[in-house]
């Protein structure tokens, strides 16, 4: 009658993050040599957001629902001029967006880690109060309005455990997305400047 | 490809310099499909649908068929090259993921993973003609240029087994860094590379005193090292340059075949692991899994000319020899 099936959160497959409930490895962040053989940006780090131009255009690039031929078609409507010219806007632009999308990631992550909590957690309360049930049922006469409600309990946190874990599954894959949009768009910048 | 365009009747071009049009199959890991990549145009000219999980893929040595192994069915499938579908299979045994044809082009050795042996397959016949037991976890194959030697690489126990084809018995075993996954004698077999993922390097071995020569090594600057993670080898014919896909670092280091120096790195695509020349040695291509795509590098200057998207994680190459 009552699910006997103990819970398991996550994969724990590594060691060095026990919250990190994906299937997928946790990389914390993105390093700029994994995606830019352009110039260095630690100059520009923290000055791209003072020019409006680049920083709505970072705005449209990070943006998912932007589709990538129209990126791909504004990053080479913005890097004009002659090759210095194009390397400086580019570098700037490159500076915007790996900042920005690093965040997001980084955002998305600790959420995920935060709801791994969670879900252990709601487990170890469907344990303890699965253990006290068959305790309550052990006894004799049986305090029958205790166990329905123990019961209760017990199916309902299962249920939500349950669908806290699909949508983890499906979260997982948000900082892989964001991951290669980063790669993609920092490959059109690169691209468009060499031309 | 004009024959295909004209159903079958060849017309002869207007004499001109034409670019050599070789033949790119590449094996989608995911999407269970091989993207063709036509090497004048740099598109996908055609999606062959296959079995679950495909990884290793090459032409036959008479080029009729692209054998590719899918894993997920414990088969090899064999395509056929002028129709491009799929016309039979060959038993590989269980899971099989890298294999290596010899150079009669008669025999087939399949690495099969999960049952720590290598399968020996008569192509002609469709047959099983024996097994090998090598070490846990078998991946890497790589053959000596005579085909005397068939060296295996074991991705736990991190050792490179050698083994007699003749009488099929290891005769010796190296060891190499952590998790050894890909095997490639020069053409002269002169030097085997052997690439360790997780150990970071390439130990270059002396096949006939089987001993480790030298390690290649890399650096990128800004990178993690545990983030450069060594894949792919090809070399090319005249063994002066190698080229070692380096998985999450997204890169190719291009290596002296002399000195065992990097002489550049190029960024490529993501998580890129395998890579094939053009019989004239005049491209590189690359698989890029985690992006989807084959980066185009042009080899005489070094420079990624092109990106194709392809299929779902794309892992292996092949390319037609004419």
């Amino acid at each position: 009658m009552l699910c006997a099936v103990l819970p398991s959160v996550s994969n724990a497959a590594d060691q060095r993050y026990p919250d990190w409930p994906c299937v997928q490895a946790k990389v914390p962040e993105i390093s700029v040599a994994a995606v830019w053989e352009g110039p260095p940006i630690e100059q520009v780090a923290n000055t791209w957001q003072n020019e409006p131009k680049i920083k709505d255009l970072v705005t449209l690039l990070a943006a998912r629902r932007t589709p990538m031929q129209d990126a791909q078609k504004s990053i080479a409507e913005f890097l004009t001029g002659d090759a210095a010219a194009k390397a400086d806007k580019g570098k700037r632009l490159f500076a915007g967006l790996f900042e920005t999308l690093n965040s997001q990631r980084n955002e998305v992550m600790n959420g995920l880690e935060r709801l791994a909590r969670s879900e252990k957690e709601l487990a170890e309360r469907i344990r303890s109060d699965t253990s006290a049930l068959r305790e309550l049922q052990d006894k004799s006469p049986p305090d029958l309005s205790k166990i329905d409600e123990l019961a209760t309990r017990v199916e309902w946190n299962s249920r939500i455990f349950e669908d806290r874990r699909k949508s983890i599954r499906y979260a997982c894959e948000v900082p892989v997305t964001i991951d290669k949009r980063l790669f993609a768009l920092s490959r059109a910048i690169q691209q468009a400047a060499e031309q | 490809m004009w024959c295909r365009m004209m159903l079958g009747i060849c017309f002869a071009l207007v004499p001109a310099v034409e670019a050599a049009a070789f033949e790119a199959y590449v094996s989608n890991e995911k999407g269970n499909t091989i993207s063709v990549i036509d090497t004048t145009a740099w598109k996908v000219v055609e999606t062959i649908k296959v079995g679950q999980r495909p990884r290793g893929i090459a032409f036959t040595k008479d080029q009729k068929y692209v054998l590719v192994a899918v894993g997920d069915d414990d088969t090899i499938q064999m395509i056929d090259t002028t129709s491009n579908k799929v016309v039979d299979t060959l038993p590989s045994g269980p899971d099989p993921e890298l294999f290596i044809d010899d150079p009669t082009g008669k025999f087939l050795y399949v690495a099969n993973e999960n049952d720590n042996t290598v399968t020996i397959i008569d192509i002609e016949r469709r047959a099983r003609l024996g097994e090998v037991e090598v070490g846990v976890e078998p991946e890497g194959m790589g053959l000596s240029p005579d085909g005397k030697i068939l060296v295996n690489t074991s991705e736990t126990t991190n050792m490179v087994h050698f083994i007699d084809t003749a009488s099929r018995q290891v005769v010796a075993n190296v060891l190499v860094d952590a998790r050894p996954r890909y095997a490639q004698f020069k053409d002269d077999g002169s030097e085997l590379w052997v690439s360790s993922e997780i150990g970071g390097t390439v130990s270059v071995i002396d096949p006939v005193k089987h001993e480790v020569r030298t390690k290649i090594v890399f650096s990128i600057p800004g990178m993690r090292a545990e983030a450069i993670q060594p894949v792919g080898i090809n070399i090319t014919r005249n063994g002066k340059t190698g080229f070692v896909a380096l998985g999450p670092a997204n890169r190719i280091a291009v290596v002296d075949g002399t000195t065992h120096q990097v002489q550049k790195y190029l960024l490529v695509g993501q998580r890129v692991w395998h890579m094939a020349l053009t019989p004239d040695e005049k491209y590189l291509l690359t698989t890029n899994g985690v992006s989807n795509d084959v980066s185009v590098i042009d080899v005489a200057s070094l420079k990624v000319i092109d990106t194709i998207q392809v299929g779902e994680l794309p892992w292996g190459i092949t390319i037609s020899q004419h």
